[in-house]
């Protein structure tokens, strides 16, 4: 597991942000925190990859289940679901 | 991409290309056909055929793909398009089949597609493509459109960014002579694997499916049939409100991001509801689920098949309960993502590129006694979404017809139109009674429309 200095809602949006952009997507430099996920090509076996990268970085898995439309909106979105997550662990 | 020293009127089939290209020879030995695949236009009136046959004759002088020979150098080593010669082969059909009338029943398609559906095409001498048009009162009752294609040309996905791209030229959005070129669409992306950790690679994906051999499947047309038999084809279409409820269940019990796994569960279960009143005992359910890995920035890629396969292994005692099935479709899914099968079923599927293809057939059915799986499964999303009409014709319904080899000999093909369900049931005439394929739907609309 990756060393996280703190669980803010900046810093886990900041690091979903990051692991979106250089591991799963291909994106230009268009692409920001508050850009929609769905449309940037997130499909299926991308967003368990972005779940697996999450889990590695802050050792919280999001079960699927809770992937909702509004939760995978934007990097900020899928950011506040993981801080909920983490609050409860 | 593998094989990048071929001169450049070559291009290198895909590993998956290959791997179908086992079952192509597999059809054509059991089912005396090809592998051949459909994209299915329902429209409405005033679809104009000559506009149409004329843009497919421009995109066919423009795109030698359409019609390349599939060769191999010297009849061994790994297969290629023969890109250079190809516009001196015939370009594909474009022909126009004229009714009287509609038919009554919404979900009867004409016999001309199930007819093409088990032709025999010959991937060496270049015909990939044809396509028929079955027009109703001169088209004021709207028109059927099918665009038949062996597997090696496109991919479900790639038939659909095909058609989507040909609309595009119809509307004046595209010039029909800037269809990217193959060697265009596919920038360079060699593996950073060596050879010897893509072979490991492959084996661990051949051990995997290997290991489904602890509980050998039966699928319901048993070991290859020795008869070749024509497959047929049952659509069968939800309402909206149906759908509604069918796309909400999924998302609920599945998952937003993967509903496929739910309409896998429930076409599992209508498979096991025949096998049930037929008192036949599956043993396990083996499923491959086609994932889409066309590579980062090449979504839009229209040629060529660019899937991998993940495997499911279910046990018969747990297909009665519908949410545990799922849980374990979903837990089987992880852990294959996990393993890295998906990447590693791509390194497999590369070295079919060298093997003939009897001999993948071979291996693809190793696990199991004689046969290659229970049944083929599809799930492709919406159909064409934002594409409402098809050259100023509005798109009634449209759908994918995916073949299936003798053995397992049913195939359901699930996607998404206009706010209702379609479900394509293939299977090889003689599998399924006509009794067995009432329970089959009634199962599967159970499943998926629940009280609905």
């Amino acid at each position: 597991m990756r060393e996280m200095p703190e669980h803010t809602q900046d810093s886990l949006t900041a690091r979903v942000f990051e692991i979106l952009r250089d591991e799963i997507l291909s994106v230009d430099s268009a692409f920001t925190p508050q850009t929609n996920l769905v449309e940037a090509g997130l499909d299926s076996l991308a967003v368990t990859q972005l779940m697996l990268s999450i889990e590695e970085s802050t050792g919280v898995w999001i079960d699927e289940s809770l992937l909702t439309p509004e939760n995978l909106e934007n990097a900020e979105a899928l950011a506040a679901l993981l801080h909920a997550e983490l609050e409860k662990a | 991409m593998p094989g990048a020293a071929l001169s450049p009127g070559r291009l290198p089939l895909t590993g998956a290309d290959c791997f179908l290209r086992a079952f192509d020879a597999e059809i054509g030995r059991f089912n005396a056909a090809s592998h051949i695949s459909q994209l299915v236009l329902r429209l409405g009136p005033g679809f104009d055929v000559e506009r149409f046959r004329e843009l497919v004759n421009d995109a066919v002088d423009a795109q030698p793909m359409l019609r390349a020979a599939v060769r191999r150098r010297f009849g061994v080593g790994a297969p290629f398009y023969e890109l250079a010669g190809a516009f001196r082969r015939m370009r594909p059909e474009v022909v126009l089949h004229d009714l009287e009338a509609a038919p009554g029943d919404a979900a009867a398609l004409p016999a001309i597609f199930e007819a093409r559906l088990n032709e025999r095409r010959s991937l060496r001498r270049g015909e990939l493509l044809r396509f028929d048009v079955v027009r109703y009162a001169g088209g004021e009752a709207g028109s059927d459109l099918a665009m038949s294609w062996l597997h090696q040309l496109f991919d479900g996905a790639g038939s659909e960014h095909f058609v989507r791209w040909l609309n595009a030229c119809g509307r004046g959005e595209q010039r029909v002579d800037e269809l990217p070129q193959p060697s265009e669409m596919f920038p360079a992306a060699p593996s950073s694997k060596t050879f010897g950790e893509r072979g490991d690679a492959a084996r661990r994906w051949q051990s995997w499916v290997d290991g489904f051999g602890a509980h050998p499947l039966r699928s319901l047309a048993g070991p290859r049939r020795r008869t070749p038999q024509a497959l047929g084809c049952d659509l069968i279409t939800l309402d909206e409100s149906q759908t509604e409820h069918a796309v909400a269940e999924a998302g609920r019990r599945a998952g937003f991001m993967t509903p496929m796994l739910f309409y896998m569960a429930a076409a599992i279960r209508a498979h096991h509801a025949v096998a049930r009143a037929r008192a036949f005992d599956p043993v396990s359910y083996v499923v491959p689920l086609p994932v889409n890995v066309r590579p980062r920035g090449a979504e839009a890629a229209i040629f060529r098949t660019h899937v991998s396969l993940v495997w499911f292994q279910v046990l018969p005692e747990i297909v009665d309960d519908f949410d545990v099935l799922i849980a374990e479709l979903k837990a089987q899914r992880l852990a294959a993502i996990k393993a890295g099968h998906i990447e590693n079923g791509i390194d497999a599927m590369s070295f079919a590129r060298f093997a003939p293809a009897w001999l993948y057939a071979r291996m693809a059915r190793r696990a199991s006694p004689g046969e290659l799986c229970s049944f083929f499964f599809a799930y492709t999303g919406e159909f064409l979404s934002g594409e409402s009409s098809f050259l100023g014709s509005k798109i009634r319904n449209a759908f994918h017809v995916a073949p299936v080899p003798a053995s397992p000999g049913s195939c359901a093909a699930m996607s998404l139109r206009d706010g209702r369900l379609n479900v394509t049931h293939v299977h090889q005439r003689g599998v399924f009674s006509d009794e067995e394929r009432s329970l089959f739907d009634a199962s599967l609309r159970s499943d998926l429309c629940g009280g609905a």
